[in-house]
């Protein structure tokens, strides 16, 4: 204990096994997935490319430290809420990188969202001001996300149609940036709603 | 040979008396004051950063329209920049000014290479800045504690490994031939760190591994870096700090390498648990789980040598500042370390998953473990470095007293609240915002807490700026009013 490589050499064995053990064998094992079936029937779907887009956005802007993607199918409620059908697969994020799977739920799980809301005109709304379409969510507003301009001519057929109280001043009109539009996308592009032969769900494991 | 002789050695930690002389230990304090001084400056800096943006995340977590317009300080940009500035800039400047200190100390001779150090750590700040900033602009990653744009990674890197081998060389000058704990968990923390960046940066960013498995080794590296070096730096300075400011051996010294052994291992998977019931292979997260349980052992061990030391001299704790930070940090340590333990239990974890129960848990081991135990080591060598008396006692106590408080009630509020958090996500199928609703007292706990907390590192800051810039009264000038720390290192009850 009294030399420094003594400590060395006892470090490194320590988390060099931890790394191999926890790290390494399961990738190896379990690490090289590939994707199942072709055109509308693979697994995992791919995403369009505005929404690869809307992808970094919402990197960017750490959505990840608020809304996980990831549905968990033998606790928890999940399920009960909708959120999902099944619990996420390895095999839903082969094609990730980097993987979103998140950590902490401030806001609801989003690894479907693009099932539950397929309004494009609720998540324009929304990430204007949460509080329009979720009156009371603690999420904050992506205001700089979009423009406000002056009416010249016609409006913008793109403009948003806001209630009253979040209306600009007369003259004016909100219209979505590309990024509000690419977020959008990807937003409407989360799903994980194809079928997994081996993701656990509340009926297959009836008898707990 | 000389393996088997390290082995029996650790079983049986030899042990050596020494003498000391005020005048060797100027020349080794003179031989880093520079360096030294600079990294508790970055760590002090920082803490006024970490602690405006916990308030500012903490306020927007309840009040999302608060500051709101700016797109480089929106909620997820606030929240990454708060915890890294913690880690990388208050806890990673004011640990290794600890470390730095104690390896030199207790080698006993005045190690060069000052100039390494210097540019090192200065890289270091640079590069945490530059991560910041990153973090701004919108090049995050979406992984915990390596939110830092990958551009920043080799600097980050390399500047610690500036840091680590000037540790390297200082430890390798030493006059004494054995070591004390103190030294073998600042070395253990500067070869994990290496390691487990190396690993994290090459498996999720250089070649990254498919899909989920960069979660994997995330939290692999998350749980490590709290485990394997922060943890094992405040470690260093609790070993250090009670021999010498209580002046008795630490109770139980013996155990010492058990507790070291056990704490590196189990600790080296403990977070791994964090990963249970999602798309990741069950039994990793189960060798998480039973890593978790294992540090009960470290745990006793720590428990029964810090509280026994601590509580043989009871009135010192109330008399001295440096070892009342210390015995705050030893406390929370047990209680953090229990947190922990729990979260991993599946019952708990089915409750608590995703809810900010493991921030609450984190804080506590990283501030109430880790910050205020360098907060009491630094309060123990800022006068031995400058040569001065801190000029205001009083101000010292207000500052234990408040961050005391709201370091509780920021655990308070996260750990509790993220229980009724977590009941109402993963057991009912109530909406997000009536959850919300529900938990908003306990945010607003956690703001209270935020803005007594940094009260606190205020009143830390002024006490700083305090002692460097006073002048020298002439008492200070003729003599040396430091009385030289009894040396008992070596030496056990």
């Amino acid at each position: 204990m009294n030399r420094g490589p003594f400590i060395f050499i006892g470090v490194l064995i320590i988390v060099s096994l931890s790394w191999a053990f926890t790290l390494v064998k399961p990738i190896q094992e379990a690490g090289r997935l590939s994707p199942q079936g072709l055109g509308t029937d693979r697994v995992p779907t791919l995403l369009p490319g505005l929404a690869s887009q809307g992808k970094e956005i919402y990197q960017e802007q750490g959505c990840v430290n608020c809304h996980t993607q990831q549905t968990i199918g033998i606790v928890g409620s999940d399920i009960a809420r909708e959120w999902a059908t099944r619990q996420s697969m390895p095999l839903d994020y082969i094609e990730q990188t980097p993987v979103l799977t998140g950590t902490n739920r401030v806001g609801p799980d989003l690894a479907n969202v693009g099932e539950r809301r397929t309004d494009a005109n609720w998540h324009y709304l929304h990430f204007y001001n949460p509080q329009i379409t979720s009156p009371g969510s603690n999420m904050p507003s992506f205001a700089f996300l979009y423009e406000v301009r002056e009416i010249i001519g016609e409006p913008s057929n793109r403009a948003l149609e806001l209630p009253a109280e979040y209306r600009p001043e007369p003259g004016y009109e909100v219209v979505p940036s590309r990024e509000a539009d690419a977020l959008v996308a990807y937003m409407l592009g989360l799903s994980q709603a194809y079928e997994i032969e081996a993701a656990p769900t509340p009926e297959k494991l009836a008898y707990k | 040979m000389n393996l088997i002789c390290n082995l029996f050695s650790s079983v049986f930690p030899t042990l050596e008396g020494d003498g000391s002389k005020r005048d060797r230990e100027q020349g080794i304090d003179a031989s880093m004051r520079f360096a030294t001084l600079g990294l508790i400056k970055g760590s002090v800096f920082w803490l006024l950063v970490s602690s405006l943006l916990g308030l500012i995340v903490s306020v927007k977590l309840h009040s999302p329209n608060y500051l709101s317009e700016y797109s480089w300080l929106t909620y997820g940009k606030a929240y990454p920049a708060f915890w890294n500035a913690l880690i990388y800039g208050w806890l990673f400047n004011a640990g290794l000014a600890c470390v730095v200190w104690i390896v030199s100390r207790l080698g006993g001779r005045p190690s060069g290479n000052s100039g390494l150090l210097i540019i090192a750590s200065g890289a270091w700040n640079v590069s945490v800045l530059l991560g910041l900033l990153g973090i701004f602009k919108g090049d995050q990653t979406p992984f915990r504690m390596l939110e830092f744009p990958t551009y920043v990674a080799p600097l980050l890197f390399a500047s610690f490994i500036g840091i680590g081998i000037w540790i390297l060389l200082a430890f390798k000058s030493r006059v004494y031939r054995s070591s004390f704990a103190s030294q073998w968990y600042a070395l253990a923390g500067v070869f994990s760190f290496v390691w487990i960046y190396t690993v994290a940066q090459g498996m999720i960013f250089c070649s990254p591994a498919q899909g989920v498995f960069q979660s994997v080794v995330a939290a692999w590296f998350g749980g490590n870096l709290v485990g394997l070096v922060v943890i094992p730096f405040a470690l260093a300075a609790v070993y250090y700090a009670i021999p010498k400011v209580l002046g008795q051996p630490i109770v139980g010294y013996r155990q010492s390498n058990i507790a070291f052994w056990s704490w590196i291992l189990f600790s080296s998977c403990a977070g791994l648990a964090s990963l249970g019931n999602g798309p990741f292979p069950a039994w990793v997260v189960s060798v998480g789980v039973v890593a978790s349980f294992g540090l009960l052992l470290p745990l006793s061990i720590f428990s029964m040598q810090f509280l026994s030391s601590l509580l043989a001299s009871f009135s010192k704790i109330w008399d001295t500042i440096s070892i009342r930070f210390v015995f705050y940090a030893v406390v929370a340590f047990m209680v953090g370390t229990i947190f922990t333990i729990l979260g991993a239990l599946r019952g708990v974890q089915e409750v608590t998953q995703f809810s900010q129960y493991y921030d609450g848990v984190r804080f506590l081991v990283l501030v109430g473990f880790a910050g205020m135990s360098f907060t009491g080591v630094i309060y123990y060598i800022l006068p031995r470095l400058v040569n001065k008396e801190l000029p205001n006692t009083s101000l010292a106590d207000l500052q234990f007293w408040v961050q005391g408080l709201g370091i509780f009630l920021i655990t308070v509020g996260l750990v509790y609240g993220g229980y009724v958090h977590g009941s109402l996500l993963n057991q009912s199928t109530a909406d997000t915002v009536a959850i919300l609703e529900n938990t908003k007292t306990y945010l607003f706990l956690t703001s209270l807490g935020f803005v007594i907390f940094s009260f606190g590192n205020f009143a830390y800051a002024v006490s700083f700026v305090w002692i460097i810039l006073s002048p020298r009264t002439e008492k200070e000038k003729s003599a040396d009013l430091i009385e030289s720390a009894p040396e008992l290192e070596y030496t056990h009850s």
